[in-house]
Formats: structure tokens, C-alpha cells, sequence
């Protein structure tokens, strides 16, 4: 079965993926910061005893874990591919997973709040997400009560989340403006419309490969259509900034551009050793170049796959056992060369 | 629509109320109706002439207390789990559902800065509103005749029904009368 990550999408040289978050917490238990170990073992598993009805419903198989339980690898290997938040990842204290084979559903349980449901898929389509994950919910609820309030609406453990509990997201690819220096004036711009951006693996993470995850700051007292619609039409203007910037990159500097991708292909295609955040600012130059026509390669290329295959605990995984850093630098270059075709 | 007395908060209580013969109406946020109408939970059936309200929609809305005590954000602590508001200020992270109404007006403060907001407009969950009528029936159920009466007296009110409000009046008044009739006889039962 293919993952969401292996589809390609509409607006995919600047929108990767879209992304919807729903936090939601059972009547039943106090909020993580209060919850007792045993009771997070009762929570995790009242959760994944509604499993059955979700596959029931949904119709796509289900694997279901306790994250706390899997060795370091796998688990930062889950944040590397967005299964997983950080914080999950992070929690000594018994966490639970449901997800999807595909990979574009997972279900966290005792995150910071009890349950965070997430939805992914390529390119920009936020709306088809949120029906994911809003039809997951209901599934949910039919087994297990949330605390809702007539006013408030979604009660979270941190009021940031409140009301209607969703964080839409894009990740998006911006060279042109990262070039030019654009991003955090644009990032100004956008906070006074609730709209934030940051790096790609959440919170105070820095940007990597020049992806960056644009996502709405409010959830309360909006809709979450109109917290949708906002963001998409803060994302549009940033799509067309992004791509009138690439337009007079291409025309101003033109072969000094096309020299810049055609060496970090040479980098990429020839080097002996490769360290994550090297690779990825080359992995970006070579999907730049392919999306701006300034090379052709001769056989298919996913740039953003390969970035998350080259992360640390994904190579890892790839290569079998646990290695030292340097051994791991040489394995990420032959992976890279092995998956990079040839230009044109 | 903003209320009739404050202009400040959103009105949620349509409230009406006959002076000297006249009907007056009047639009009301739950701070103002609680002060304004003597209609809070705990006021009900207490001293001092029924004041009608829509005691119906307040109920629907949940009891507002209409304690306005102010307290100090830094001493709050919720009874539920614990978690005192000095924490919360430092971790960002509230302890459990109740927190929101322990922390009261404070959260109000913060909700209104992160959100601009302080009203969930948004999804509600399957079923809700059939749940919440069931516990407004409930908790009618459980009210005195009086309390009863009174609703019905303020919804023929609305109704422009003045004949049977009338009635209803009178029989809240007799009613009234035989309880502290009642008390008066027996004052050390
Ligand atoms: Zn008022
Ligand atoms: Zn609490």
C-alpha cells in the first residue's frame, strides 16, 4: 500500500502536505499534567479499545502500539515521519498510537491532551483532511464522552487549543523566499492574521531543507471552516509571493542559479560522507532545480520522501543496527546516490 | 446584541418583567440578569418578591452564581485536582476540565488575548444538544412547585398570555403564603 507521502499533488512545488490536528479530552480523566500512571495505562487502553469501530467505520486497516513501550530508534523515527508529535515521543508515562497503514491517520493517546487526532495527505487540501479526521471523531466520541463545554466548547489542557481544538497546518516549500531573505518579515505579516510559521518538526524547531509548517494560531470563537478558509487564503498569497520570487530569481540570476543546483547535484551524486542538515539543504537546491525546470532528471525523484528517509533514526532503520554518526553519514550518501537519477 | 444594562457583554437572556401593569423587555447578559433579577439559583425561592426572569433559558445556559467576589488569581486553586493558578502560569497547562471554571475570570483574561475570543462558535458533539435538554428536564424535574410555576408563569409572559399569568401569580402568592405560614408554626422542627 502506498503512504500519503508517496502521492503526488496539486500546488506540489511549493505545498507538500496538508495536516489537521483535533485535540479532544475524555470527561472521565484529569488532563495530562495531573494524570497518574495507572490511570494512563486505563486511559490508553479505553482509547485503543475503540480501534475495532474506527476500522469498522473507516474501512483502512489499523496497527495500534504503546509508544512508550518501542526503543528510541523507532520512536524518533515516528516524529521524523509526522506520525508521532515530539511531546508523544518524548512521554515516559504509558502513550498509545492508532494508526492507519497508509499512515495518513494516527490516533496519539495521553499526548497533552488525551487524545490528538491527525490527519495528513500530500499537496493542499485541507478541506479533505479535516473531514478525515472530523469523521474520526465522531467515531470516537460515540464510545468515549469529551469534555465540552456549552461556551467554550472543547475543553484542552492548554487553553491555546480550546474551543474547537484544531491546529490546520500546510507544510510548504519556500526557497525563493528563504533566498531573499523574505521569511521572517512574511512570518511578521502573517501573525497579525492568527497564521504562524515555523520549522517543520513543530515547536521551536528550525527549518530544515527550506520546508516550513504554516499553520492558524486561534481556536476559539472561529468556525472551523473560517479557521480553514483564513489559512488557505493566507497560504495562497504566500504560494504566489514564493512563486513571483522563483520567477525573478530565474530571470535576474539565472545561470548563477542553475550552477548552484548543478553543484549540489554533484555533491549529492558524488560525495562520500553526507550529514543530515547538509543533505537536506542540497535535497531542497535539487528540488528547486526540478521545479523551475533548471534540471531534468531522467527517472522519478521525491525529493521530500528522500529528506525524510535520510533523518537520523529513519536511516537507522534502513540500515538495521545502531551505528555511530559518521558511519551513518557515509550510509546516507550511498542511499542518496543510489536513489538520485541521472540528469538529463 | 449587547445587554440593555451593562453594553458591555453579549446578551443571552431575553427577560421580561411586568411593573405596574406594564410589560417591560429587556436583553441581558448572565452577569447583569443574576444581579439585575434576583433569579439566580440560589436566590430562587428565598426572601423577597419573585422577580420573573427566564428562568427556562438560564437554566438551559447552566447556573451562573452571580458571585462576583473578587479574588486574587494567584491564591486560586481548583478543588478538583489541584492544580493552583501559580502553576498554570508557569506551565501553560491547566490539570483537569474543571480548571476552566476554578480559574474563572482569569482564563476569561488569557482566552480573550490568545483567541480575541471568549465563545466557541464552532463543531459541537453529536448528540449535545439532545443530552442537554434531557439534563435542563432534569433539573426541572427536580425544582419546587414554586420554581416550577415560575416558569411557566414567565413563559406565559413571552406569550403575551397576561389571563393565565395572572392565575399563576396568585397561585405562586398562595403558595408562598402557606410555606411561610408553615414555618411560623413549626420553628423549631
Ligand atoms: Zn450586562
Ligand atoms: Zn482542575
Amino acid at each position: 500500500m502506498r503512504k500519503w507521502y508517496e502521492e503526488t499533488a496539486e500546488n506540489g512545488d511549493v505545498v507538500i502536505s496538508s495536516r489537521v490536528r483535533l485535540a479532544r479530552n475524555l470527561k472521565s480523566y484529569v488532563f495530562g499534567s495531573r494524570l497518574r500512571d495507572a490511570d494512563a495505562v486505563r486511559l490508553v487502553k479505553e482509547v485503543q479499545d475503540v480501534a475495532p469501530l474506527v476500522k469498522e467505520k473507516d474501512g483502512k486497516r489499523y496497527f495500534l502500539c504503546n509508544v512508550n513501550r518501542l526503543s528510541e530508534t523507532d520512536r524518533e523515527a515516528m516524529v521524523e515521519r509526522y506520525v508521532v508529535s515530539p511531546t508523544l515521543a518524548a512521554k515516559k508515562q504509558e502513550t498509545g498510537l492508532i494508526l492507519s497503514e497508509d499512515e495518513s491517520v494516527s490516533i496519539m493517546i495521553n499526548e497533552e491532551d488525551h487524545i490528538r487526532i491527525q490527519a495528513v495527505a500530500a499537496g493542499m487540501d485541507l478541506e479533505k483532511v479535516f473531514a478525515e479526521a472530523n469523521f474520526i471523531d465522531d467515531i470516537l466520541n460515540e464510545e468515549l464522552p469529551f469534555s465540552f463545554d456549552d461556551k467554550l466548547g472543547y475543553l484542552t489542557a492548554c487553553p491555546t487549543n480550546v474551543g474547537t481544538g484544531l491546529r490546520a497546518s500546510y507544510m510548504m516549500f519556500l526557497p525563493a523566499l528563504m533566498m531573499t531573505g523574505r521569511i521572517q518579515k512574511l512570518s511578521e505579516e502573517m501573525g497579525k492574521f492568527g497564521v504562524t510559521i515555523r520549522g517543520i518538526y513543530g515547536e521551536g524547531t528550525k527549518s530544515q531543507g527550506c520546508m516550513y509548517q504554516v499553520s492558524n494560531q486561534k481556536t476559539l470563537g472561529r468556525t472551523e471552516k473560517e479557521i480553514i478558509a483564513n489559512l488557505d487564503c493566507i497560504v495562497d498569497q504566500i504560494i504566489k509571493q514564493e512563486r513571483d520570487r522563483r520567477g525573478y530569481i530565474l530571470r535576474e540570476a539565472n545561470e548563477k542559479t542553475q550552477d548552484k543546483v548543478c553543484r549540489s547535484y554533484g555533491i549529492l551524486r558524488y560525495a562520500k560522507q553526507l550529514g543530515t542538515e547538509d543533505a537536506m539543504a542540497l535535497l531542497a537546491q535539487i528540488k528547486f532545480g526540478m521545479d523551475t525546470g533548471l534540471i531534468h532528471l531522467k527517472g522519478e525523484l521525491n525529493p521530500h520522501n528522500l529528506m525524510m528517509d535520510i533523518q537520523p533514526a529513519s536511516l537507522q532503520k534502513l540500515i538495521g543496527k545502531n551505528v555511530g554518526s559518521l558511519v551513518r553519514d557515509r550510509a546516507r550518501a550511498e542511499y542518496i546516490q543510489k536513489k538520485l537519477p541521472d540528469i538529463e | 446584541m449587547l445587554c440593555d444594562i451593562c453594553h458591555k457583554r453579549e446578551a443571552r437572556i431575553y427577560y421580561t418583567e411586568i411593573i405596574n401593569g406594564e410589560k417591560k423587555e429587556q436583553h441581558l447578559c448572565e452577569e447583569c440578569a443574576a444581579e439585575h433579577t434576583s433569579f439566580s439559583a440560589g436566590k430562587l425561592g428565598g426572601k423577597g418578591e419573585l422577580t420573573l426572569g427566564n428562568l427556562l433559558s438560564s437554566l438551559l445556559q447552566g447556573f451562573y452564581n452571580g458571585e462576583t467576589k473578587k479574588v486574587e488569581n494567584e491564591d486560586l486553586v481548583c478543588p478538583k485536582c489541584g492544580t493552583s493558578f501559580e502553576e498554570f502560569s508557569k506551565t501553560g497547562l491547566l490539570g483537569c476540565a474543571d480548571c476552566y471554571k476554578s480559574f474563572g475570570s482569569a482564563i476569561k483574561e488569557s482566552l480573550n488575548k490568545i483567541h480575541g475570543s471568549e465563545l466557541h462558535t464552532g463543531k459541537r458533539p453529536k448528540g449535545y444538544e439532545q443530552e442537554k435538554a434531557k439534563e435542563a428536564e432534569k433539573r426541572i424535574q427536580e425544582l419546587s412547585e414554586i420554581e416550577r410555576l415560575s416558569i411557566q408563569l414567565q413563559q406565559a409572559i413571552e406569550q403575551e398570555e397576561f389571563e393565565e399569568a395572572a392565575r399563576l401569580r396568585d397561585r405562586i402568592r398562595e403558595l408562598k403564603a402557606e410555606e411561610d405560614q408553615d414555618k411560623e408554626g413549626a420553628p423549631n422542627a
